[in-house]
C-alpha cells in the first residue's frame, strides 16, 4: 500500500492551475463551462473485504529544547536505504513524516509490519540526533515557526490555504479497511459514523496546542474543522448515487478528485477501502496496531452481523457526539443516534468490545482489543498521560521528551 | 583660549562633574555599546546582514581611531569579561554538545576530528611556507582551529535558524572549541620552555583540562542541586546560571584552568546529569545578550589595533582561505555514512568559518606568555579575527540561507513586505 493521506499528494490534479504568483490561487483558470469541468470518479476497485492499512502521522523533534525540527528530507534518505514493508513520505511541513503498512490482514499483522519501521526510524534520529514522537499535537510548537516541504503540490497548497497550511501541523492516523464492493464500502462508511467519537476518545492524545492545556484530549481535530469539505460525508447508500454526487461536485470547480474531501471517513476507490481519519497518532505503535484491531473487529461484525441499518437521522447527534469525545475524552457523554439514549461514551466502548469478542477472536485481535478494553477500564487514554505528566514536570519539553522515549518503547 | 586648553577645560569640569558615578569609561563604554546595539539593529534591518556585523563595525571603527578602553594584551577587568562572555556562550554550546550523537554517529566526531586535525595542519604548513618560525605559526594554527560558537549562535538566532546543518556546525564548533583552548591554554605555558619529551608536552594538557574539568564538574553539581528546587524558567534560576558562572570563571581563572573551557565542561556534565530539556536560554534573554554584544565590540576593539601591512595581509589572506578549505575538506571527507548530504557537508564547513572571542583568548594567551613572539602572532591573529568576525557571520548567515534552514528571509527587513512562508 502506498496511500498518502491527510493532504492530497503531488500525483494529483493540482487544485490551482498555475504557481507563478500569490494571487494566482484566487482565481483559478477553471474552464468556463461547468459542464466541462466535471471529473468522473474512478471506480471503487477490488480489495480483500477486512484487509487493513494503516498509516502514521509522525513529528520529529530535536533533542535540546524538544520543539519541531525539520529534518523530514533527512529522515527521509536515511530511510530509503533501509528496505522495510509500506512506505515512508513527506507530509505538509517539514517536521512531519507519514509512515504506513502494506497491506495487512490483522491488528497482529499491523504491529509486525510496524515494528521494524519503528525499529528503523529511532536508528536514523538517532543518527542525526534528533527524536520521533507520537501524538495528535505538539505540545508547544508554534504554526509560524513551521516551514512548508518543499515539494509542489505542498507549495500550492500553502499558497491556497495561508496559515491554515502551517496549523495543519497536526498528526493523525488513518485506517484503511478493505471492502467487498463498492456499495459495501458505504454502508459501511455510514455504519463507521456511529463509532466515530468510540474513535477519538480512544486514541485522544492532543491535550496540548502551542504551550496552553485545551481542556480537549482532542485538540487535534479542531485545526481540521478549519478546512472546507471537513466533517461528514453526505449520506448515500448506492455508489452510483455517491458517483453523481462527487460529478455535481466537480462541475461546481470545488472540487477536483477525492482528496479534496478531509471527511472522517471518506471512500478510497483505488484501493477499494474506506479510510477512518479521526485517529490523533497514539503515543506508541502498538496502540495503533490495538485500534486498526478495533476498526476491524467493529467492520467485521457490520459485514457478518449486518447489526443495524444507518438512516440520514444518524447524523442528528453526529457532531454533537464529535464534539464530546474530543473535549471529554473518555469521559464524554454518548447519545445513541437509533434511541436518543444518553449514557457515558466508555460504558459505550466497553459495551461493544463485549460485542465484538467473537469477532476479534477470529481476527486474531483479542489481545489488541484487551489492551484497549483494560485502559478503558481504566479511565486512561494518551491524552491522560500526556496531562499526568505535565502535572508532574510542570515543562512541556520535557513532557515531549518523555513522549519521545515512549515512542521508542523506553517509557 | 585656545582649542586645548577648551578641552582640557571642558574634561576637567566634566571628571569634576563625573565624579559622584561611574567615571568617563564607564560612560563611554555605555554610549559605544548603545551605539552597537543600534548599529547591529542597523545593519540587520537595511543590509539583511547579522547583528554581529554592526557591533563588530562599531568596535573596528572605535578600536581604529585608538580608543583606549581595551588594551592588547588583554588584563584585567576587559579580560574577565572577555572570559565570561565566552563561558556562558560555551556553557549553552556544552549543553548542547550531544555525547549519545557520538554514539549513534561517531562520523560527526570523525568530522570534527578531521576538520581540526587538516585546519591546524594546514595552517601550519602553509604558515611555514611563509615563512614564519614555528613558534609563531604553531599558536596560529592552533587558533584557526576554533569556530566560533558565539557568532555562530548569534546568527542562528537573527535568522530564527534550524535544522541538521544549523546542529552540526554548531556541535562541530563547540568541538574544536573544546580541542583548540585545551591544547592553546596548554601550550601557552609551554611557549617559552620548549619541552622535549611527549611527557612535558602532554602534562600541561592534562593540568588545563583537569582543573577546568574540576571547575565545571562543581559548577553542573550547583546548577544539578538548584534544578531540584529550582523551577528552569524560572527568571531566578537564570541569574543564578549567570552568578555561578561568573564566579567559576574568576575562580578558573585564578587556579590556572581555563575559564570558558570550564563553561563548556559544566554544560556538558549538567546536561549529562539533567537530561530535561533546557529552558533558560529564553530566560537569559537580554542579560546574556548583553554580554555577548560587548564580548563582540571588545574583540574588534582589539583585534583592529593590529598593524594593517600589506604583507600582514597576504598572510591574513593565506590563513582565511587555508583555514576555509581545510574546514569544508575535512566536513566533507569524513561526511560518508554521517547522514548528510554533500551539499549539507559543504555548506556546515562554510557556517564554521566564524573567529572571534575563543581565538582572540588563545592569542592573549600566548602574547602573555611571551611578549616577544605574542607581538608576531598578534600580526597575523588580530587582523584574522577581525575580518573572519564580520566575513564568518556574514558566510554562516549565507551558508543558513542556502540550505534553507532560516525561518526568516535574507532580504533586508526594511524592505521585506512579507514573510516568505515556503522552504
Amino acid at each position: 500500500m502506498t496511500a498518502s493521506i491527510g493532504f492530497p499528494d503531488s500525483s494529483n490534479a493540482p487544485l490551482v492551475s498555475s504557481t507563478t504568483g500569490s494571487d494566482d490561487f484566487r482565481s483559478p483558470a477553471l474552464p468556463a463551462d461547468p459542464a466541462s469541468r466535471v471529473v468522473k470518479l474512478e471506480p471503487f476497485n477490488r480489495s480483500e473485504a477486512l484487509s487493513l492499512g494503516v498509516e502514521l502521522e509522525l513529528q520529529l523533534v530535536n533533542t535540546h529544547d524538544y520543539d519541531l525540527a525539520p529534518y523530514a528530507e533527512d529522515m527521509l534518505r536515511l530511510m530509503a536505504q533501509t528496505p522495510l514493508p509500506g512506505s515512508v513520505v513527506p507530509e505538509m511541513t517539514s517536521s512531519m513524516i507519514e509512515i504506513s503498512t502494506d497491506i495487512c490482514h490483522s491488528a497482529q499483522d499491523v504491529i509486525t509490519q510496524l515494528s521494524p519501521i519503528r525499529e528503523a526510524l529511532i536508528k536514523n534520529a538517532d543518527k542525526l540526533n534528533i527524536a520521533v514522537v507520537g501524538g495528535g499535537t505538539h505540545a508547544f510548537q508554534q504554526w509560524h515557526e513551521r516551514r512548508i516541504y518543499d515539494k509542489p503540490r505542498f507549495r500550492e497548497l500553502s499558497e491556497l490555504y495561508g496559515y491554515l497550511s502551517k496549523q495543519f501541523t497536526i498528526f493523525g492516523q488513518h485506517v484503511h479497511i478493505g471492502c467487498p464492493d463498492a456499495d459495501a464500502a458505504l454502508l459501511m462508511l455510514h455504519r463507521m459514523s456511529r463509532y466515530i467519537p468510540h474513535f477519538i476518545a480512544l486514541s485522544a492524545s492532543s491535550p496540548f496546542v502551542q504551550g496552553q492545556d485545551t481542556q480537549f484530549d482532542s485538540a487535534r481535530l479542531n485545526s481540521v474543522f478549519a478546512f472546507p469539505l471537513s466533517g461528514r460525508a453526505p449520506f448515500t447508500l448506492s455508489w452510483k448515487e455517491f458517483e453523481a454526487y462527487f460529478e455535481r461536485m466537480t462541475r461546481t470547480g470545488v472540487v477536483r478528485s477525492m482528496k479534496d474531501f478531509y471527511w472522517d471517513i471518506r471512500p478510497k476507490p483505488e484501493f477499494g477501502t474506506i479510510e477512518i481519519r479521526v485517529f490523533d497518532t497514539p503515543l506508541t505503535v502498538e496502540r495503533a496496531a490495538a485500534l486498526a484491531g478495533y476498526v476491524q473487529s467493529l467492520a467485521a461484525w457490520f459485514l457478518q452481523e449486518q447489526p443495524f441499518e444507518p438512516t440520514e437521522d444518524d447524523y442528528l447527534v453526529y457532531t454533537y457526539n464529535r464534539f464530546q469525545a474530543c473535549r471529554f475524552g473518555l469521559d464524554a457523554v454518548y447519545v445513541d443516534p437509533a434511541s436518543g439514549q444518553h449514557m457515558p461514551l466508555r460504558d459505550h466502548i466497553l459495551m461493544t468490545m463485549t460485542q465484538l469478542e467473537w469477532h476479534s477472536e477470529a481476527l486474531n485481535a483479542t489481545q489488541a482489543l484487551g489492551e484497549l478494553r483494560t485502559s478503558v477500564e481504566a479511565n486512561r487514554n494518551d491524552a491522560r498521560w500526556l496531562r499526568e505528566k505535565q502535572g508532574k514536570e510542570r515543562l512541556l519539553a520535557e513532557v515531549v521528551r518523555q513522549a519521545a522515549l515512549r515512542f521508542r518503547g523506553a517509557a | 583660549m585656545n582649542l586645548t586648553s577648551f578641552i582640557n577645560d571642558l574634561l576637567g569640569f566634566w571628571s569634576e562633574w563625573l565624579r559622584p558615578s561611574a567615571g568617563l569609561p564607564t560612560v563611554l563604554w555605555s554610549l559605544l555599546l548603545a551605539a552597537a546595539a543600534a548599529s547591529g539593529h542597523l545593519v540587520q534591518r537595511y543590509l539583511g546582514l547579522p547583528k554581529v556585523v554592526g557591533y563588530s563595525i562599531v568596535g573596528a571603527v572605535v578600536g581604529f581611531a585608538g580608543f583606549e578602553g581595551a588594551i592588547w594584551p588583554l588584563r584585567g577587568i576587559s579580560l574577565f569579561l572577555l572570559e565570561l562572555g565566552a563561558a556562558v556562550v560555551l556553557f549553552e554550546a556544552g549543553g548542547r554538545l550531544p555525547l549519545r550523537w557520538f554514539r549513534h554517529n561517531p562520523m560527526v566526531l570523525g568530522q570534527s576530528l578531521l576538520e581540526a586535525t587538516l585546519t591546524y595542519f594546514g595552517v601550519l604548513w602553509t604558515l611555514q611556507l611563509l615563512g614564519l618560525p614555528d613558534p609563531v605559526a604553531n599558536p596560529i594554527a592552533l587558533m584557526a582551529i576554533v569556530a566560533s560558537p558565539a557568532v555562530l549562535s548569534r546568527v542562528i538566532m537573527d535568522t530564527r535558524a534550524s535544522g541538521p546543518v544549523t546542529e552540526r556546525a554548531m556541535t562541530l564548533a563547540t568541538l574544536n572549541t573544546f580541542y583548540a583552548l585545551a591544547l592553546g591554554y596548554a601550550q601557552a605555558g609551554l611557549i617559552e620552555r620548549a619541552p622535549q619529551t611527549l611527557l612535558q608536552k602532554l602534562y600541561p594538557v592534562a593540568v588545563v583540562l583537569g582543573l577546568s574539568f574540576v571547575i565545571g564538574a562543581i559548577l553542573a553539581l550547583a546548577l544539578r542541586t538548584a534544578l531540584r528546587f529550582m523551577s528552569p524558567t524560572s527568571e531566578s534560576t537564570s541569574i543564578l546560571l549567570l552568578a555561578l558562572i561568573a564566579a567559576g570563571a574568576a575562580l578558573t581563572a585564578h587556579v590556572g584552568g581555563s575559564a570558558p573551557l570550564a563553561a563548556l565542561i559544566g554544560g556538558v556534565l549538567l546536561k549529562t546529569l539533567n537530561p530535561k530539556p533546557w529552558a533558560w536560554q529564553r530566560q537569559l534573554g537580554t542579560a546574556a545578550s548583553l554580554l555577548t554584544m560587548l564580548m563582540f565590540v571588545l574583540v574588534s576593539i582589539v583585534a583592529a589595533q593590529a598593524d594593517w601591512t600589506l604583507p600582514v595581509a597576504s598572510v591574513v589572506l593565506a590563513v582565511i582561505g587555508v583555514r576555509l578549505f581545510a574546514k569544508i575538506a575535512g566536513v566533507a571527507i569524513a561526511n560518508p555514512g554521517s547522514g548528510a548530504s554533500w551539499k549539507q557537508a559543504f555548506w556546515v564547513g562554510c557556517a564554521m568559518s566564524p573567529l572571534s572571542a575563543i581565538a582572540l583568548l588563545i592569542a592573549s594567551n600566548f602574547t602573555t606568555a611571551s611578549p616577544l613572539l605574542g607581538t608576531m602572532i598578534t600580526q597575523v591573529a588580530l587582523p584574522s579575527i577581525l575580518l573572519m568576525e564580520v566575513m564568518g557571520a556574514v558566510l554562516a548567515t549565507l551558508a543558513i540561507h542556502a540550505v534553507g534552514e532560516s525561518s526568516v528571509p535574507w532580504a533586508p527587513q526594511a524592505f521585506s513586505t512579507t514573510e516568505d512562508t515556503q522552504r
